[in-house]
């Protein structure tokens, strides 16, 4: 597996522009492309083994299901199927795999007109025990 | 309260007992109340395998750690889950530890597959080296979705359990799946493995219609990996947790606290109730008769507790299903589920995979460049562009 850092952190769209020039940008792209939904795709700030994606906006087609949408998420980042991937709407909720993008976006699209997911994997467990130091910096090295 | 409680007495500083609350307290889908079966409750807590960090076991790999403290807590947890299906699969869930009498062979068939050298079928040895597949390299940390991958590989080398595990990845559980892997195979692999449905058959007389089907079905290790959040648990997951311990073919959930993995058997309240691999014990060397001095996995203090808001959003639960008819049963129940206001499934249950998931024009669904192209760049320069997906 590739290795990443987490210091590879890009700022969340969200900071990265006005809530007034979020709203123009989904007005003209709805008024562009009416059957297609906004998505925004980022990481989880503190994800250390998923890669980051090159691109955080998506125009997808509304009638898509989410288990399309995922199976193309997961083979732009070549992931296999055993690896553990969520992706989160709204940061909150794991969004019915059966459900089209359609009704993702009417569900849970933000007041900015954008939906909202970030992706995960799953969280590793173990113990900062001083006698492991070795181990633990090995971990951290590794991953 | 009578001697079993003198033992608890001594470590009551460290352990809290169970609350007084009229509120049930249920164990891997048994419904107890405190008063009066606390004794039942700690039998039942008693009576599951128990493991924690070992010390001095032989090296994993020949040269490698000869212990697991630090790193290999949600292994145990693997561990603990797994050897859960185990004893529902050869002792049945109503089996009982009881501390000073003689145990079955089966039991120790069970222990034994899991004891700390390289030739057990989920040794820490066996589950720390499968793990170098998943991308794991020996002594780091393990989610809950690599332990289960890793068991799952394991398992197919335990012909005496002839276990069908099954891992629904993307929160999504297919039964038309899991009905064909359990359906696979059986005859060759489960043929000698299954006395007791033969006895079973004989005792009735004539095989029934029902019987057969259940002679065709693997019992069904099913682990469902999932993230119920980013940072904490979203809490409108937390009913639908509840739920899975009232289930009769509930195997728990393995899981944590950030960085402290556990394994949860149940709850009470608005707490967890569970098994804590941190402590570490030597490890145990079975005896030249093959007997294993097994009081060392049994956890024979109350059980710890915590808030379910406490829980790390990583998880993966775990069910049992011996029969065909108690899948069909937890299918039943989890459509139910659904339905219950305010509990959010945690995943969903289909009945085959959804549709065109394997077309492979979804997956070269790529930027469209005639959409580009009627794309003007009439948003700000420096602003990055969409891709857009076509059909």
């Amino acid at each position: 597996m590739q290795t990443f850092h987490s210091s590879q952190s890009v700022r969340p769209f969200k900071m990265r522009k006005s809530f007034a020039t979020r709203l123009e940008e989904v007005a003209g792209i709805r008024a562009k492309f009416p059957t297609k939904v906004p998505v925004i795709v980022e990481r989880y700030h503190r994800e250390k083994y998923l890669p980051l994606l090159d691109k955080t906006k998506f125009l997808v087609p509304q009638e898509l299901t989410m288990t399309q949408f995922i199976t193309i998420i997961r083979s732009r980042m070549a992931l296999n199927a055993t690896q553990a991937f969520y992706l989160l709407v709204s940061n909150k909720s794991l969004a019915s795999m059966s459900l089209t993008m359609a009704e993702v976006y009417r569900d849970y699209k933000d007041e900015d007109g954008f939906v909202y997911m970030t992706y995960a994997s799953q969280e590793m467990f173990g113990c900062l025990l001083p006698s492991t130091g070795g181990k633990l910096a090995d971990h951290l090295l590794t991953t | 309260m009578d001697a079993a409680t003198l033992t608890y007495d001594t470590l009551r500083f460290e352990y809290e007992d169970f609350p007084d609350t009229k509120e049930p307290v249920w164990i891997l889908g048994r419904k107890y109340s405190v008063f009066p079966e606390k004794e039942e409750i700690l039998l039942d807590v008693t009576s599951r395998l128990w493991f924690t960090y070992r010390k001095n076991f032989p090296a994993i790999g020949g040269t490698g750690p000869t212990s697991d403290t630090g790193w290999g807590c949600m292994l145990r947890c693997g561990q603990m889950i797994f050897a859960q299906a185990l004893v529902c699969r050869h002792l049945g869930r109503d089996w009982r530890w009881i501390k000073g009498k003689k145990q079955t062979d089966n039991y120790f068939n069970v222990l034994n597959a899991f004891i700390d050298k390289k030739d057990s079928y989920y040794s820490i040895h066996q589950i720390a080296q499968m793990g170098v597949g998943e991308g794991k390299s020996i002594g780091q940390w393990y989610g809950p979705n690599t332990v289960a991958q890793v068991l799952k590989k394991l398992a197919t080398f335990d012909t005496w359990s002839s276990l069908a595990v099954h891992i629904a990845m993307d929160n999504t559980v297919v039964m038309e799946e899991i009905r064909r892997l359990c359906k696979s195979n059986w005859m060759c692999a489960g043929a000698s493995a299954f006395p007791t449905l033969d006895s079973d058959l004989l005792y009735n007389g004539y095989p029934e219609e029902a019987e057969v089907t259940d002679r065709l079905w693997k019992p069904l290790v099913l682990l469902i990996p999932l993230r119920l959040g980013l940072t904490d648990i979203n809490e409108a997951y937390i009913e639908t947790l509840k739920h899975c311990f009232m289930m009769s073919q509930s195997l728990g959930v393995i899981g944590g606290k950030p960085n402290s993995a556990h394994y949860f058997i149940g709850y009470v309240e608005e707490e967890l109730i569970y098994l804590d691999p941190h402590t570490t014990q030597p490890a145990v060397e079975p005896s030249d008769s093959g007997c294993i001095p097994d009081e060392s996995f049994h956890c024979q203090h109350p059980p710890c507790r915590m808030s379910i808001a406490e829980l790390d959003p990583s998880i993966a639960v775990g069910f049992f299903c011996n029969t065909e008819e108690d899948f069909n049963d937890w299918c039943q129940q989890i459509k139910k589920l659904s339905l219950i206001r305010g509990a959010l499934p945690m995943f969903e249950l289909v009945e085959r995979q959804p549709s065109h998931f394997s077309n492979p024009d979804v997956l070269n669904l790529t930027p469209d460049s005639s959409d580009a192209d009627r794309l003007e760049r009439f948003f700000d320069s420096e602003d990055e562009d969409f891709e857009i997906l076509s059909l």
